[in-house]
């Protein structure tokens, strides 16, 4: 089932199929000798940091609207929460510009803590910011 | 999870790339049937949904195997029962939904397979062709002549409004030598128009004189120009060029961002929509006169709904706004495009004019008044200059079409009163006396105005139920002399004029 963004929780497993618009792209940097960027994607609920890897950093540009199947949003050194294919999810292009969205709230920039009804569970527990601290609003 | 890549025959695809639906239909169709697309043909007819599956092999066949493609025609030929009806469907998703992608051969197969579609007089040829007309050049129109004036000839006047359009663009770029050849064929095409089939082009109603006017000064179209205008000239006038004029110069592609942009999205939301479509549309040598065609297609062919209206969904006077700002550098582009807003004021008549094509223009007036006084007064001053200027042997007719629409988008409620522009301190003196004399109107009004006089279409106003789907447009109707009742307020209104500020910012 295809959620929308202001539904995804942290998890460790792929099991994330949406939608979203690419709003902006940082520049590429390289890891184990492979390229990797961070971009701004939103769709009509909320907005999100992705990680783009390798081959997908010049595939996707702003305002590409893209497909995720089984993806993950987890904990990424040095980047903080972000949505990926990761190695057993995909990502593609399915569209352009024909997406009306929202920038805020972010759910990369929420502070998630475990339920203490569930502890594989995460629940929000606060704001860091309404908006990307990465990307901020144009003016 | 690995991508699974698949390459097509038929069209590009990029790695990372959803793969396209119809595309894959046609080419699961083809692989299915492949031993039943070799000769000798079978003799039993198809059942009907094997039918509608020959049919799409053989169009990818057609358009993918350009050595085998007549035995597929002969092979479509032999098995069709609805007159060609669901094959040109096919071709029109194509080209609609395709063309953009297509590899090379298949784009020349798909002309060739056009004109195969042309000589059987397929149910549907006149939309394929039009679909075609806006993804590609001349050659078709002039080898298929006799054949599309028998069967298809308002094809042949979308295809000379195209041509003409064109032409004009091409008259300004010099000393290409393809697009010497190309122009040779098109002006080939227009003058055998005008000379055999002078009725069908007065079709085209009066932005034939508008097209014709940028292409005066050509020798070939100067003797046509003299004709027309001094013996077809006011019946033209009168004959309102019909909305699918407007989609042919505008490419699928962007008429589904600018009817996304106008029906989905917010003002105050529109920023990076805005910003991608001026990327992927208007940037390059050349693009600007796109504006002209955007600006008669918003104005003439966008008819939202009083729904859209009264929400925060980017108002049309807001994206005209942006648009005039973005070719203030170009004098020359900048009066094309206010003339192409204002064109179909100049012969305004209610009876055969529809009052939204004239209402973006009159809002763009109204909210630009208090933060952008100076939009206002370009805009007045220019339709005010062009009632001086435009055509000096008709100005009465011009002056009539004028007042017309001014009484008629107070009539209908569009806005308040006129009074908004004719007492308003923040407009120069002179330019509302002008335009109180215009209206007749001698007197000066002193009444207060403020922006909670305009309104805009309300909630009485009654929408045609059955849209003229081939018009595109949405009709306002009401009985002869009833004043539509203003009371019901915009809720986004204060909100639209506050961000109309960043709005029209140019995004270069």
């Amino acid at each position: 089932m295809q959620l929308f963004l202001k539904d995804i929780v942290p998890a460790a497993q792929n099991n994330i199929d949406t939608r979203f618009i690419i709003l902006d792209k940082a520049k590429s940097s390289a890891a184990n000798g492979k390229n990797y960027c961070i971009a701004l994607a939103a769709d009509e609920t909320a907005a999100v940091h992705i990680q783009l890897w390798g081959d997908e950093c010049d595939a996707f540009e702003a305002g590409d609207i893209v497909k995720l199947t089984n993806g993950i949003f987890s904990y990424v050194r040095n980047s903080g929460l972000i949505l990926r294919a990761g190695k057993r999810g995909k990502m593609e292009k399915m569209g352009e510009f024909t997406v009306a969205f929202v920038e805020t709230p972010n759910i990369s920039e929420i502070q998630w803590i475990p339920d203490p009804e569930n502890p594989k569970r995460y629940i929000q527990s606060g704001v860091v910011s309404a908006y990307s601290r990465i990307f901020p609003p144009l003016p | 999870m690995e991508n699974h890549f698949v390459t097509s025959k038929l069209i590009r695809v990029s790695l990372h790339e959803v793969e396209n639906q119809l595309e894959l239909s046609l080419r699961q169709a083809f692989e299915n049937l492949q031993p039943k697309l070799r000769p000798p043909f079978s003799l039993e007819l198809p059942d009907p949904q094997e039918y509608l599956e020959l049919n799409k092999a053989i169009v990818y066949g057609v358009l993918c195997e350009p050595n085998s493609s007549k035995t597929h025609i002969k092979h479509l030929h032999a098995l069709v029962t609805d007159g060609y009806a669901f094959f040109t469907s096919l071709l029109i998703g194509i080209v609609v939904e395709l063309y953009v992608k297509l590899v090379d051969s298949a784009k020349i197969q798909l002309i060739w397979v056009t004109k195969e579609m042309i000589d059987v007089s397929s149910v549907g040829i006149e939309d394929l062709v039009v679909s075609l007309l806006r993804r590609i050049g001349i050659s078709l129109f002039l080898e298929k002549w006799e054949c599309l004036l028998d069967d298809s000839p308002l094809v042949l006047t979308s295809a000379l409004y195209s041509f003409l359009r064109l032409l004009a663009d091409h008259y300004r770029v010099l000393g290409v030598v393809k697009l010497e050849n190309v122009k040779r064929l098109e002006i080939k095409f227009c003058v055998k128009m005008f000379r055999e089939q002078l009725h069908l082009s007065l079709k085209i109603g009066r932005d034939l004189i508008l097209l014709l006017q940028d292409l005066s000064h050509v020798s070939e179209f100067r003797e046509i120009w003299n004709d027309l205008v001094s013996n077809h000239c006011s019946e033209i006038y009168q004959l309102k060029t019909s909305s699918r004029y407007f989609l042919l110069r505008i490419t699928p592609e962007m008429e589904t961002q600018l009817r996304f942009l106008l029906g989905n999205v917010k003002l105050g939301s529109h920023k990076r929509h805005q910003i991608w479509f001026l990327k992927k549309f208007l940037l390059g040598p050349e693009k600007e006169t796109l504006l002209i065609d955007i600006v008669r297609f918003v104005c003439c062919v966008i008819h939202p709904t009083n729904e859209i209206i009264r929400s925060e969904i980017m108002p049309r006077w807001a994206i005209i706004g942006w648009l005039l700002e973005l070719c203030r550098q170009n004098h020359h582009i900048e009066r094309s495009v206010m003339l192409a807003l204002f064109y179909d004021w100049l012969f305004f008549d209610e009876r055969i004019d529809n009052i939204m094509n004239v209402e973006p223009a009159a809002l763009l007036m109204v909210w630009s008044i208090p933060q952008y006084p100076h939009i206002t007064h370009s805009l007045l001053e220019f339709l005010l200059h062009l009632v001086e200027t435009y055509d000096i042997t008709r100005r009465d007719t011009i002056v009539r079409g004028l007042t017309s629409a001014f009484r008629e988008i107070e009539r209908k409620g569009v806005i308040r009163s006129l009074d908004i522009f004719l007492a308003n301190p923040a407009l120069a003196p002179d330019l509302k006396k002008k335009l109180a004399n215009l209206l007749s109107c001698h007197q000066e009004k002193t009444v207060h105005v403020n922006l909670n006089q305009v309104s805009v279409l309300s909630k009485q106003t009654v929408l045609s139920s059955e849209a003229n789907l081939k018009d595109c447009s949405t009709k306002i109707v009401d009985t002869p002399d009833q004043k539509l009742d203003n009371s019901v307020e915009n809720p986004a209104k204060n909100h639209k004029v506050e961000l109309f500020k960043e709005f029209i910012r140019p995004s270069r």
